[in-house]
């Protein structure tokens, strides 16, 4: 057990702050929902850190890691499924990649070329071919996609979907991670600049206590998603994925509470992390889905 | 990064089990009820010279003083298995966690000589004489005073809410000898000193937990001043900063949770609403596990632990709350006489949000130091 950095988690770390350094103000005239990280993604793939997993001394930490931290930035790549799920598919599939759970529009759906298809207990895979997928219009503020007609998909085995879920688990919870460190930290601004009654919001108790609640539950998910990435147990990711979508919950209402009408302006970024976070609740069965993983992985039911 | 546990530390832990397996009898908390009763505290003496024979009572502590300059790890290990036991050594966790190592650093070569070894052999047991009714949350407005006489101290004034005080040979006293926060000083006081009275306080915690203490003009020779005059709040703050995390409490919720999820799905009763709140309440568990290795990480590594300690705190008693509140919900007839164990763990877990300071104080704590927020007008 040790909670240190090793060398090479350090440079990768650094490296990935210079990275991400030009990336971490929107545009100026930017007031909408969804703010694709083109010029990131290119970066990122130019380095090679959507296969940061793979390399020995990294590993799927690591990336979880780099998921977490790129979630901070206003722009939003498919970094997590890339990262963290990718390596773990049989066989080779190229990136982006998305989910359709249900039929339901996912995001990054529009501009995947791998689909992960989930239907009931069933996952399958299929590359997407042109005229697959369409852009949705989608409060979420992820590029959001929807499948125009079903591509041919390989289903996978009980035990190989049972390996999907357990990542995408993790992935979501890292992804999370970032998010709700990055909406805390901006409401956090917020209430420190904006004063009533004479003195900042900040300084009333009332809302000390709230955000200092909203900090501890976001921590508890990051231990929980780090550990996860290590571990690759169903048990952890079930856990891990569970407090990111119940935290996730309580803390983008009580931030948006925070921020009040300034919070519901597209001109101030909160909406970026807070609507990404309620996309990931609505995935993989919520919180009840999870709830259900938590007591079959760790009670046996 | 690692989250596995290495293999010393691994037999480490697979050594006190063992120990606990064969020392720890199964009815031992039907035997020794309530955390401060009589019946307890003769047992930790038994159990806790027994650990100490093990080697097993303070193995972190100098090789000077009986221990063998373990890590924190082994500390905590030590910690978590005692506590997921039930914490067989009542009162005597607070020794070797922080009334020996408080005393090592401040304490003078006379009353190091004298209190130290009956804690490294498990047979003293020590109260922390801290809340006064006017002086919780706020403690340096606490009233109790002591006056220096020629080479003595005349120490007067009340105590309440103050753990494992019945029993205790000692009490690691907080006074004022002086106004305001830097007229606060500490004194190590024998119990059985003339003018000190102790009344029991009948409480949910159960028996022999928490009492009023008085001090009615109680003589004691400046010798008992631990440290200088007025070194009270740096000496507190030390011992608070090893106490924070000092109790692996999720060890037992976990625990605990485990043993009603069984029982409900032995008895089928254990349906939609019972899984997702147990799902919630082990989660909160686990977030509570490792928010705590991450502080014993830093102490292992000499970081000094900051707010997140604060943090580590908090998450433990939301884990604490939300395994209460499942069993009360779904196994209410374990408070009724239908499961010991579950009952003593709701009873201990009442107090964790309050013992060693209301856990609102770590919640502005985190909103000051973690988040940077404006601090309140006072």
């Amino acid at each position: 057990m040790d909670f240190t950095l090793t060398t090479d988690q350090s440079a990768l770390m650094s490296a990935l702050d210079r990275l991400a350094k030009p990336f971490e103000f929107r545009p100026i005239d930017f007031h909408g929902f969804a703010l694709a990280g083109d010029g990131l993604e290119c970066e990122l793939d130019d380095g090679g850190y959507f296969d940061i997993a793979q390399v020995p001394e990294l590993g799927s930490l690591t990336a979880a890691m780099a998921v977490e931290r790129l979630a901070w930035l206003p722009c939003t790549v498919d970094t997590a499924l890339s990262m963290l799920v990718r390596p773990q598919l049989p066989g080779e599939w190229p990136r982006p990649i998305a989910v359709v759970e249900n039929g339901r529009p996912g995001r990054f759906v529009a501009t995947a070329k791998t689909l992960i298809l989930i239907d009931g207990d069933q996952v399958s895979l299929a590359r997407v071919t042109p005229g697959d997928v369409e852009p949705a219009e989608s409060l979420f503020a992820y590029p959001m996609g929807r499948l125009k007609r079903r591509p041919a998909a390989t289903v996978l085995s009980a035990e190989d979907a049972a390996s999907v879920r357990t990542w995408l688990r993790v992935a979501l919870a890292a992804e999370a991670t970032g998010l709700l460190q990055a909406a805390i930290a901006s409401a956090g601004e917020h209430l420190s600049v904006r004063k009533q009654f004479g003195r900042p919001l900040g300084s009333f108790q009332a809302l000390r206590h709230r955000m200092a609640e909203c900090t501890v539950l976001a921590g508890g998910v990051r231990w929980l998603a780090l550990k996860a990435a290590a571990t690759g147990d169903p048990a952890d990711a079930a856990l891990a994925a569970l407090h990111a979508q119940e935290s996730a919950t309580r803390i983008a209402y009580d931030l948006h509470q925070m921020l009040g009408a300034m919070g519901m302006t597209l001109e101030h970024p909160l909406h970026l992390w807070t609507y990404r976070l309620k996309a990931l609740v609505s995935e993989l069965g919520g919180r009840g889905g999870q709830a259900l993983a938590v007591a079959r992985h760790a009670f046996g039911h | 990064m690692d989250f596995q546990w290495d293999a010393e530390q691994q037999s480490f832990r697979d050594t006190v089990r063992a120990f606990l397996a064969a020392n720890l009898p199964a009815d031992w908390e039907a035997q020794a009820h309530g955390p401060g009763s009589e019946s307890q505290s003769a047992f930790s003496k038994k159990f806790c010279g027994a650990l100490a024979e093990a080697g097993l009572l303070v193995p972190h502590w100098p090789q000077r003083w009986g221990g063998r300059d373990a890590d924190a790890w082994t500390a905590f290990i030590l910690a978590e298995e005692m506590w997921a036991a039930g914490e067989p050594r009542g009162g005597q966790y607070m020794n070797v966690n922080w009334i020996g190592p408080v005393l090592m650093r401040f304490g003078s070569e006379a009353q190091q000589a004298r209190y130290i070894p009956p804690i490294a052999r498990g047979e003293t047991l020590w109260c922390q004489g801290f809340s006064e009714p006017e002086a919780g949350s706020d403690l340096a407005s606490l009233r109790t005073r002591a006056e220096k006489d020629g080479g003595f101290y005349r120490i007067s004034g009340q105590k309440i809410w103050t753990s494992y005080a019945g029993h205790a040979d000692t009490c690691f006293l907080l006074a004022r000898t002086a106004p305001g926060k830097t007229g606060m000083s500490v004194f190590l006081v024998p119990m059985d000193t003339p003018g000190i009275t102790v009344r029991q306080i009948p409480s949910v915690i159960g028996e022999g937990d928490i009492h009023e203490v008085f001090f009615d003009d109680v003589r004691v020779p400046e010798s008992a001043l631990l440290g200088a005059e007025g070194q009270a709040w740096e000496i507190a703050r030390a011992a608070l900063s090893l106490e924070r995390v000092g109790i692996p409490r999720f060890a037992l919720a976990s625990r605990m949770l485990r043993r009603a999820v069984e029982r409900l799905r032995r008895e089928g009763r254990y349906g939609h609403g019972a899984v997702e709140q147990s799902a919630r309440a082990h989660a909160a568990c686990e977030a509570a596990r490792l928010y705590s290795y991450q502080i014993v990480d830093q102490r292992r590594h000499g970081t000094p632990t900051g707010p997140e300690a604060s943090a580590a705190r908090y998450a433990t008693v939301m884990c604490e709350r939300l395994v209460g509140e499942f069993v009360v919900e779904h196994l209410p007839e374990a408070l009724s006489g239908g499961d010991p164990l579950l009952l003593a763990h709701h009873q201990r877990a009442i107090v964790a949000g309050i013992a060693s300071g209301a856990a609102e104080i770590q919640l502005n704590l985190i909103a000051t130091e973690l988040l940077q927020l404006p601090r309140e007008p006072r």
